[in-house]
Parts: structure tokens; C-alpha cells; sequence
């Protein structure tokens, strides 16, 4: 189990972390969304043990995740930066990975391998991009730690790739619990891997749900009302958005369908249309409700 | 056979779960049929295991699939009423929409009769 406890991270003059409290369950697959610095990456490397919070408690399995080589054991990261390889061939870094991680399994490193065929003596820094992507992901995967992060691990990936990794982690999550934490832009991968996600911005959690759940929770509702109505005669329900073109009314609404329905039926509209918001569109909104939108590109 | 829609606003579990009972009513599956396991499924879809078992977990709970330790999920004997219950389930839907849309009773007992 993963453990954040009101953590806070300062560097010099800015907040990357301002209070955040999370837990993550061992054995399933959680998914951090949010702008870009809203303090994704910094979470993972507060939880791979390289930074050590300004604030608060960061535990894997109880034990702290800072400068402690049990807990970081546990933990792969896999992010963008290959630059400490530069000068090693793919072998060199597996062996070097291999001296720290107790469980690592040449097996599956061969059997991934054979799949992508990288250059075992090439340097890496001769690497492109790509590559260097598919080189430490499997080196991850072949690790066979408990943990996973994965920094916008899949958006460097080809399709082909993408189902490879899928596949590995739905064996890891069956056989051994493994827990996976995944940041990323891509809702869409998001939505199909995790059962679990939470939306950071500037450093604050602005939820953290189970994903179906979250799924069904906003409504987008297109009306016509007899006479003229206003924002103020939606009181009775959350409204998140109010737009008014002449006759129509366009509202989103937190709330589950039965709740706004009912709600909105007191007023006897003559079109009454509720669906629910995609996991894109809920994201939007409660970003636009914190006052970061794209709005203002007009 | 398992397809599912990833972008729906449906959860992935929920969608699963009426795909089984779609190809039971359709007898696609038959009783006693062995599902594919979470493991197959979950890949097979690269969808996340613990959805899929959620999936697995409603659909036993409803009596709709039975499953033996160690060898699998298994087809129940779904009630042949519930196939029929399904069926007059679209038949009012479908009517309800046709008389919106202003097709006349008359008209529909005529489609029925030429069916």
C-alpha cells in the first residue's frame, strides 16, 4: 500500500505539493491526471524515494520511501530520463539494475526483448527516443518490483508496444499485486487501466475516485423552459455551467441522472435531454471550476 | 465476441457484464459454457483485471455465470422467461418510440401481422 500524508513539497520560492493525503491499495492501478505542473511527476518521484518531502509522510508499505533502500526495492520508476546511461550499453543497465533489484527476472527482460529486438552493445545515447523509452520500460517490467510508476510512460509508445506493456501489467496486477501508478495527459488510457484516479492542480488534490463511479456523476442537460429562466432558478441542484442560447437552456450538473431529473421535472419542461459527461468532458469542467480553462483563447 | 466500447460514457465494467448476457440471450453462450478467464479478458481487451472481475462478481451475484474454484467461470441456466422478458423489454421500447414518432397503432398491428 501506497501512503501520502498531508505532504507538502517546497523548491525554493514554489509549492509543488501543498497538502496532499493519498492512499493506493495494493494490487490495483491508479492514474494521476492533471495539468502540466500541477505536481504529477513530483508524486512519483516523492514515491521512487528520490525527493524527501518538505512535509508529511510518504510510505510504501508503512515504511518511508526517502533514502531507504527496502522501500525503494519495491518501487520502479519509469520516466523520461536515460541521460545517467548515456555511455552504457542496454546489457550495462540491466546488470546494473539487476545488483539492486532482488527479483529481477532475466526471463522476462529476453522474452520482451525478443519481441522489440533493441541493440544489446549499442550505447544508448545512440538511442532514439523511442528506443530509449522501450529500453527502460522493459527493464521495469523485467524488475518485478511490487510497485510501478510510470511518468507519461505509454505516450513515447507504438501500438504494438502499448498492448505488450498492457499485457505485462494485467499478468504482474493477477500474479504477484502488482500496484501501478500511472500519470498521465491520455485519459483514455487512463479510463481503461485504472480503477482508480485522482486530478491534482497547482498541488492540491481536486478529487480522487473510483472511476466508475466518477463515470455517471455529472450530467450535461439540454432544456426548453416555459418563460424565461435564469441561473439563480437552478438553486435546488449543483450546477457547474449555465449558458443560455434563446430558448434553450444548456446546464451541467453534479449529481447522478434520477436527482437532476426529477428536480428539473418540477419546472415542466417541454425538452428535457440528460447525459452523462465523458471522463474527458468532467475533467474539463472541474479544471474550468478551478478556474484554468481554455476559454480565455478566444 | 467480447467487444466492448473503451470511449463509451458506460463504465467498463457495466458494459461487460450486458455484453455476457446479450450472447446468453442471443445463445452465443450456451449453459455451461467456460468464459474466457479474467486473464483473457483483460488482455484480450487491455483493460484493467480488477474491472473484469468486477464484471465476473455482478454477473455471479445475479445468478447469470457460476464459478468452480481452480477450473473457472461457467454459463448458468438462465430462465427461459428471462429471454422473453428481454425480448417484450425492446418490443414496448420500439413501440413506444414508433408512436412518438406518430406511427399509427394501426400501422404497427399491420407489421406485426405481416411478420
Amino acid at each position: 500500500m501506497i501512503e501520502l500524508k498531508n505532504v507538502k513539497m517546497c523548491f525554493e520560492d514554489f509549492n509543488a505539493l501543498d497538502g496532499v493525503d493519498l492512499t493506493i491499495e495494493a494490487g490495483t492501478a491508479f492514474g494521476l491526471l492533471g495539468s502540466n505542473g500541477a505536481g504529477k511527476s513530483t508524486i512519483l518521484r516523492l514515491l521512487s524515494g528520490v525527493y524527501e518531502a518538505t512535509e508529511g509522510e510518504v510510505l510504501i508499505d508503512g515504511e518511508p520511501a526517502y533514502d531507504n533502500v527496502a522501500a525503494k526495492q519495491k518501487v520502479f520508476f519509469i520516466n523520461d530520463e536515460t541521460v545517467q546511461f548515456g555511455a552504457m550499453t542496454l546489457t550495462d543497465m540491466r546488470n546494473y539494475y539487476k545488483g539492486f533489484y532482488p527479483n529481477f527476472s532475466d526471463e522476462i527482460f529476453d522474452k520482451l526483448n525478443a519481441i522489440i529486438k533493441l541493440p544489446e552493445k549499442k550505447r544508448i545515447d545512440k538511442f532514439s527516443k523511442g528506443m530509449k523509452r522501450q529500453a527502460i520500460v522493459i527493464t521495469g517490467l523485467a524488475a518485478c518490483t511490487d510497485y510501478l510508476l510510470l511518468d507519461e510512460a505509454f505516450d513515447g509508445l507504438d501500438p504494438t508496444m502499448r498492448i505488450i506493456v498492457k499485457r505485462m501489467l494485467v499478468d504482474a496486477m493477477l500474479d504477484r499485486k502488482l500496484t501501478v501508478v500511472i500519470s498521465s495527459h491520455n485519459l483514455k488510457e487512463i479510463n481503461e487501466l485504472c480503477d482508480t484516479a485522482a486530478l491534482l492542480h497547482q498541488g492540491k488534490l481536486l478529487f480522487n475516485r473510483d472511476l466508475d463511479s466518477v463515470k455517471g456523476s455529472i450530467h450535461k442537460v439540454q432544456a426548453a423552459f416555459n418563460g424565461d429562466c435564469t441561473e439563480n432558478d437552478f438553486e435546488g441542484l449543483d450546477v457547474l455551467h449555465y449558458e443560455r442560447n434563446q430558448s434553450i437552456t444548456y446546464l451541467i450538473i453534479k449529481g447522478d441522472e434520477e436527482t437532476i431529473r426529477t428536480e428539473l421535472e418540477k419546472k415542466q419542461p417541454k425538452v428535457l435531454d440528460l447525459i452523462p459527461l465523458t471522463l474527458e468532458e468532467i475533467f474539463i469542467y472541474e479544471m474550468e471550476g478551478m478556474g484554468y480553462d481554455c476559454n480565455g483563447l478566444d | 465476441m467480447y467487444n466492448i466500447d473503451l470511449q463509451s460514457r458506460t463504465p467498463i465494467y457495466e458494459q461487460l457484464y450486458k455484453k455476457i448476457i446479450e450472447l446468453i440471450l442471443k445463445k452465443e453462450l450456451m449453459p455451461n459454457d467456460k468464459l474466457p478467464s479474467v486473464r483473457e479478458l483483460a488482455k484480450e481487451l487491455g483493460v484493467n483485471p480488477n474491472t473484469v472481475s468486477k464484471a465476473f462478481q455482478l454477473l455471479e451475484r445475479d445468478k447469470v455465470i457460476y464459478s468452480l474454484a481452480g477450473r473457472g467461470s461457467f454459463v448458468c441456466n438462465v430462465n427461459p422467461d428471462a429471454v422473453r422478458d428481454a425480448a417484450f423489454a425492446d418490443f414496448d421500447k420500439a413501440v413506444a418510440e414508433a408512436l412518438t414518432a406518430g406511427v399509427t397503432k394501426e400501422e404497427l398491428k399491420e407489421r406485426i401481422e405481416g411478420a
